[in-house]
């Protein structure tokens, strides 16, 4: 029942907490921090609406310990507008239609940031293994692969 | 999820007095992905989880003197898949590693800690065996080394003392003209687990097939080499016959699991497809 002080950067803010051990990193950033984008899906880590990227690598924040991202970077969906400019990612899932229903865009939106910044060209079987691991039940993932390569052609999307 | 303490031992001496003392009371925890799930669902209710995190002799990849590769057993699956000195030596450990799971997943989960949950649906242990992968085992009473054939024992068991934690996995220099590759079988692509993956190692001189090493798993509780399908092949002449007869016997040999991902009969029928064809197309042979 351990408590923990941890202290961590999210979404370039400095945040020091308290957590109890088996507090989900999913839960710290949805009900402590109230960063709500990221959404609570299959809770098994398989569907992917949770992903959060800790220190630049995508993960699932249903399968992580908030004490596991001490000291590390955490970018949710809120740290991806910059203003009120969004993120081309944003932009593009907007123009092409890359949602329905929406709940599993902001995990979506990660893994694709995460794919960018790691291939900033990939071609679409690429995006399709860079998003293997969030599912989408509504749109079939035609338009949003189109989104993440219509994105991949902008001029900021490493950010 | 019931609560536990959480505690991130500095030392390998350490962590493994607290296992030791705690038993099943005490888990150690690496990446996490796999123990998380075992949590969530309380088939696991330890009072403590061990981080490994601060551990820096479980970290890094290197090439030692011997030729051998040294994974640190912290070492995340896209870490391996992403390995340059992997993909030169054995590039069918990084090319399976690149398929483990999901990217969030290969982004957490690390190799030591995939070998020590021993689940059959995974990818490493089928491929580690093909390539003859030791484990080096670490504790305050000092090291040994297990071959991975003795290290994993059963469905989920493994020879590990709960006080030994995996510190490195050393695969041995391959000989310079094997080949090898690494084939696995999702229930649907959606599914991230294989229900049957074969892993094949050989090596020719012309048309004689000079050594082979076939192993299966994910169909069977545990992966295992199959004797009787590498005696078909080794000093045998390379046809199409040789091969079917090869992935017929491994059919026949393996003790299949028989649930949700698919029945023993097409468990059987999988690892006959997949075995002939992946030997095949190391050989050169048309793919069937």
């Amino acid at each position: 029942m351990s408590e923990h002080s941890i202290e961590l950067t999210i979404n370039g803010r400095r945040i020091a907490a308290t957590v109890k051990a088996r507090r989900l990193l999913a839960d710290f950033l949805r009900d402590d921090l109230h960063l709500t984008g990221t959404k609570r899906g299959c809770e098994t880590g398989t569907c992917g609406a949770c992903t959060v990227l800790v220190d630049g690598r995508a993960l699932k924040s249903c399968l992580s310990l908030a004490v596991q991202a001490n000291g590390r970077e955490v970018r949710t969906v809120e740290g991806l507008q910059q203003g009120d400019a969004l993120h081309p990612l944003q932009d593009s899932f907007l123009r092409c239609g890359g949602l329905q229903c929406g709940y599993c865009t902001p995990g979506m939106l990660m893994s694709a940031c995460a794919l960018l910044a790691a291939n900033p060209r990939p071609d679409a079987e690429q995006v399709r293994a860079g998003l293997a691991g969030n599912l989408c039940r509504c749109t079939g993932y035609t338009q949003i692969v189109e989104a993440v390569l219509e994105a991949a052609q902008e001029p900021r999307h490493g950010d | 999820m019931n609560d536990f303490d959480f505690v991130e031992p500095a030392s390998i001496a350490e962590a493994s007095r607290i296992g030791g003392d705690l038993g099943d009371e005490a888990r150690f925890i690496a990446g996490g992905t796999a123990l998380m799930l075992a949590l969530r669902q309380r088939m696991l209710t330890p009072t403590h989880l061990v981080s490994l995190a601060r551990l820096a002799p479980l970290r890094g990849i290197e090439l030692d003197a011997q030729g051998a590769l040294r994974i640190g057993a912290l070492t995340l699956h896209a870490e391996v898949a992403a390995s340059d000195v992997v993909r030169r030596h054995a590039p069918m450990l990084a090319a399976m590693a690149g398929q483990v799971a999901n990217p969030q997943v290969r982004n957490q989960g690390t190799l030591g800690g995939n070998l020590c949950y021993a689940d059959p649906a995974t990818d490493p242990p089928t491929c580690l065996l093909a390539l003859d992968a030791r484990v080096r085992l670490a504790s305050h009473r000092g090291t040994r080394e297990l071959a991975l054939v003795d290290f994993i024992v059963d469905y989920y068991t493994t020879a590990i003392e709960p006080d030994e934690l995996v510190q490195e996995i050393l695969v041995p220099p391959l000989p310079t003209d094997a080949t090898g590759h690494y084939a696995r079988h999702l229930r649907t692509a959606a599914e991230h687990r294989p229900m049957a993956s074969t892993a094949v190692l050989v090596q020719r001189r012309g048309d004689i097939c000079t050594d082979a090493r076939v192993v299966v798993g994910a169909a069977a509780p545990v992966p295992r080499r199959l004797a009787r399908a590498e005696q078909a092949l080794i000093g045998q002449r390379i046809t199409a016959d040789c091969v079917a007869e090869a992935a017929s016997l491994a059919a026949a040999e393996i003790t299949p699991l028989d649930d949700l991902r698919g029945s023993a009969d097409y468990r059987r029928q999988v690892v006959r497809v997949q075995t002939e064809r992946t030997l095949s197309g190391l050989f050169g042979l048309p793919v069937r």
